[in-house]
């Protein structure tokens, strides 16, 4: 009796969940096909992996800003935090500190910006919008200050060289998105953690009054989203060779879109890790599209623009039609 | 079909308790029914509206009350028979059109504009505006003079979020009733009002009755429609079951009518034997009440009655760790415990199914099965990921116990009805499993039916060894359940009696200080 499972009960969420992100796969592959056919250099291995690393770091930051609306929340610090990052991470292996040593603390410089936020919030009551525009425009201004407003060139070869490198065929700096995507997708949807991120961005009471320790998952969510894009900001200077305050210009409202592009609510309890994922790789096909295209970049944000209002369209008359 | 044509007989039938004049309804639906694809939510019904009655419309949940409701006002369109305004047939098809025509509701939950002020809220929509200015002095002053006129003691100017809940219900009333009103729907007005709010309301109800304006009380409180009402009809399933004059039937007619059950049956009470002592307060006091000791024993329910803002809930948020206590203890097994926070008292075996099941009970936009889990989520983990497995098989489980109406344990809580969604509440702390269970207003907004499936349930854990701290404004529910009844007043414990010790009216004397 106990093992009895309702026939009736078969998830229409979940199906609906997967058919949105098989739609989200469909447009990526219908772009990637009309650009194929577009552009001859589309289709060339050189390009695609172009393709991978760029979509790679907007990738990752849109899964940690995926945690955090989830809350109900919002991280536009994330484009600073990689900035930030790239100036620590150079000034580390500058310095002769050891690649492992040098990107662990790089990831707890991120960790401890995400834990000010969550602070920010949870003692000081300041709205997650306001804590992070803070830190998005002082973290430039310290991390300008740190290297005089002067750019910090990574002579360390081995560190360099990864960006550049690939395994099996495929770049390593996509390898990285598997790396943490796979965790993140444990943590969201199979782990208990998952389950009171969303109870949070649902309703916070009701998740306190059940239990959920409502001010550790908020650390939980910024902590995550910074350290993910502290980790960005290591790919990028490795990418680059060089750590600037200022990289990293406009990513958080890049990330944004990818995740709205891939299904999240931005009131909420509404998210998954592969969307964002997907919308990510959506925003760069177009972005490496149009660059191949000839397309005045200035499309390319308008583009981006109209694409954010027809998908999150669909997506909410999906919504109201359950 | 023999109850519809009942139903269509009574109103043109013999003359009611109202004094309306009979002339010419002011709405009469023919036929009108609505279905969603196969759901027949309201089966052909009809029925008329005399101009100037009070009407009242009660029935189980689900029974098509809001389905009734959303076609009056607009809000949905019909899928076949006819709706007939003043005469004439008319369309109703958009909530604008309803309004045009006179046509306005009052719903349960307060849907105003928190941070504006009192009288703009009266006005918005229809403002006063000079040169494109807005006239804020005048608006004030016009609301005020509604607002006294109406006899409702509230400042124009006050910032309607810093009102209650029933003072800001009694403002969507008072907005409701202008702009050339003559039909208003109230669905459960009175659910989150204290008696004086709920009595001005009545007052307010009674002069738009006077002035000629019909209106339709929809409620889940019998005494509320004796009260007040000239007619009442009854829904069941989607069928109108009939309608009487008010005047010529009783409680028991039409809760038979609504249920097949007598209203013995309602109140379900055993008689189970008193174990240990599981919870005592000792001189408790926190915001919102003081110096209150009580205790609870195994197998007990102890009933907290008073009107709401008298420090029951407060308490309850208290003894569940949620709000910190200014002084006095909490002995749990007769050891002083100190309730850090709601994790605390959940690990040692209290339960708090709270006051708002929108506010503080549900994550409404979350799946029922996570809605059932989520306090037990750290014991069903396998390695770091949650068992799915026993997920699934916990929420079909308190699914099926409590009888939950929903086609899967994914489908959103938000789309629950009333009762449904206490039971989503109540599965919840099942499921945890706890000694002590409080219940703060278990049964506000829902049906006898779901009544009395919770007093039974009550009954179950008591049984089980389970202790209930029951909360509650609703007399009749303490008084005929409650072994220990404490009475509150300004955050005090102001009476305690045993089991049916005092009468109905001291007991609500303790409770209002006559």
């Amino acid at each position: 009796m106990t093992t009895e499972v309702t026939p009736t009960s078969v998830a229409p969420k979940r199906n609906f969940n997967f058919l949105f992100a098989l739609t989200l796969v469909g447009l990526l592959l219908l772009l990637c096909i009309v650009l194929s056919i577009a552009t001859p250099s589309f289709a060339t291995g050189n390009n695609i992996s172009n393709l991978l690393r760029q979509g790679s770091m907007i990738a990752i930051l849109a899964i940690g800003q995926t945690f955090v609306i989830i809350t109900a929340g919002i991280d536009l610090s994330v484009g600073a935090v990689v900035g930030f990052s790239t100036v620590v991470i150079a000034g580390l292996l500058q310095a002769g500190v050891p690649i492992p040593i040098a990107i662990v603390i790089t990831l707890a410089v991120g960790l401890a910006i995400g834990c000010f936020h969550a602070f920010g919030i949870v003692k000081m009551g300041l709205p997650p919008f306001i804590i992070t525009l803070a830190t998005l425009t002082s973290l430039r201004g310290i991390g300008l200050l740190i290297t005089n407003g002067s750019t910090i060139n990574i002579t360390n070869e081995a560190f360099t060289l990864f960006s550049r490198e690939s395994f099996l065929g495929i770049p390593n700096l996509f390898w990285m998105v598997v790396i943490v995507a796979i965790p993140a997708f444990i943590f969201l949807h199979l782990s208990k953690w998952g389950r009171y991120l969303y109870a949070v961005g649902s309703n916070p009471e009701a998740a306190r009054l059940s239990g959920v320790s409502v001010p550790k998952m908020i650390f939980i969510a910024y902590g995550l989203s910074s350290m993910f894009a502290a980790f960005v900001g290591i790919m990028l200077a490795a990418r680059l060779g060089v750590g600037n305050a200022t990289q990293g210009d406009g990513w958080e409202l890049q990330a944004i879109a990818s995740t709205v592009i891939g299904g999240t609510s931005l009131f909420g309890a509404i998210g998954s890790v592969h969307g964002p994922l997907i919308g990510a790789f959506i925003l760069a096909t177009i972005a490496n599209g149009a660059n191949l295209l000839n397309v005045n970049s200035f499309w390319q944000r308008i583009i981006t623009g109209v694409l954010i209002i027809v998908i999150v369209f669909f997506d909410q008359l999906r919504r109201r039609s359950r | 079909m023999t109850e519809l044509s009942s139903g269509a007989a009574a109103h043109g039938g013999s003359p009611g308790a109202s004094s309306a004049t009979d002339a010419q309804p002011i709405l009469e639906l023919r036929e009108l029914e609505k279905r969603y694809g196969f759901i027949q939510a309201l089966k052909p019904a009809s029925l008329a509206f005399r101009r100037g009655e009070i009407h009242a419309i009660v029935g189980e949940n689900g029974a098509g009350k809001s389905t009734l409701i959303k076609l009056l006002t607009g809000v949905i369109r019909r899928t076949g028979g006819k709706i007939v305004w003043n005469g004439r047939e008319v369309e109703l098809a958009t909530p604008n059109e309803a309004i045009a025509h006179g046509i306005n509701a009052v719903h349960q939950e307060v849907v105003l504009c928190r941070h504006l002020t009192v009288a703009a809220n009266i006005f918005l929509g229809d403002e006063t505006v000079k040169f494109g200015l807005l006239q804020t002095r005048d608006m004030n002053r016009a609301a005020q003079k509604i607002l006294d006129d109406i006899g409702f003691n509230l400042p124009a100017d006050a910032l309607l979020g810093s009102l209650t809940i029933g003072q800001q219900q009694l403002v969507a009333t008072a907005r409701a009733s202008l702009r050339g009103t003559r039909f208003i729907i109230f669905d459960e007005p009175t659910a989150y009002l204290t008696r004086s709010e709920a009595a001005q309301l009545f007052a307010l109800i009674r002069r738009l009755k006077e002035e000629g304006v019909t209106i339709v009380y929809i409620s889940h409180r019998m005494e509320e429609v004796f009260e007040l009402a000239d007619r009442v009809t009854v829904l069941r399933d989607g069928t109108l079951v009939g309608t009487r004059n008010i005047a010529e039937t009783n409680d028991a007619e039409l809760v038979a009518m609504m249920i097949n059950r007598s209203l013995e049956q309602i109140y379900h009470k055993e008689t189970i034997p008193f174990g240990k002592v599981l919870l005592e307060t000792r001189n408790l006091s926190g915001k919102g009440f003081n110096d209150v000791s009580i205790t609870v024993r195994a197998g007990e329910i102890v009933g907290l009655y008073g009107l709401i803002g008298a420090g029951r809930s407060e308490f309850a948020l208290s003894v569940f760790g949620r709000n910190p206590r200014t002084s006095g203890e909490i002995a749990w097994h007769g050891k002083v415990v100190d309730m850090r926070n709601e994790r605390t008292a959940i690990d040692l075996g209290i339960a708090l199914a709270p006051e708002s099941r929108r506010d503080q009970g549900l994550n409404l936009n979350l799946p029922i099965g996570l809605n059932i889990n989520l306090p037990v989520y750290d014991q069903i983990n396998s390695g770091i990921v949650v068992n799915a497995g026993e997920e699934k098989r916990r929420a079909d489980q308190q699914i099926k116990d409590l009888g939950i109406k929903t086609p899967s344990r994914n489908s959103l809580a938000s789309s629950m009805s009333g009762g449904n969604q206490q039971k989503i509440v109540i599965g919840k702390w099942l499921n945890h499993g706890a000694e002590l269970f409080i219940f703060d207003e278990p049964t506000v907004g829902v049906d006898v039916g779901t009544k009395a499936e919770i007093y039974r349930l009550f009954a179950q854990l008591l049984k089980n060894g389970a202790g209930i701290i029951l909360i509650s404004s609703y007399l009749p529910e303490v008084y005929e359940l409650a072994d220990t009844l404490h009475v509150f007043r300004d955050g005090h414990l102001v009476g305690s009696q045993a089991y049916r010790e005092k009468s109905h009216e001291d007991i609500l004397a303790e409770a209002i200080g006559v």
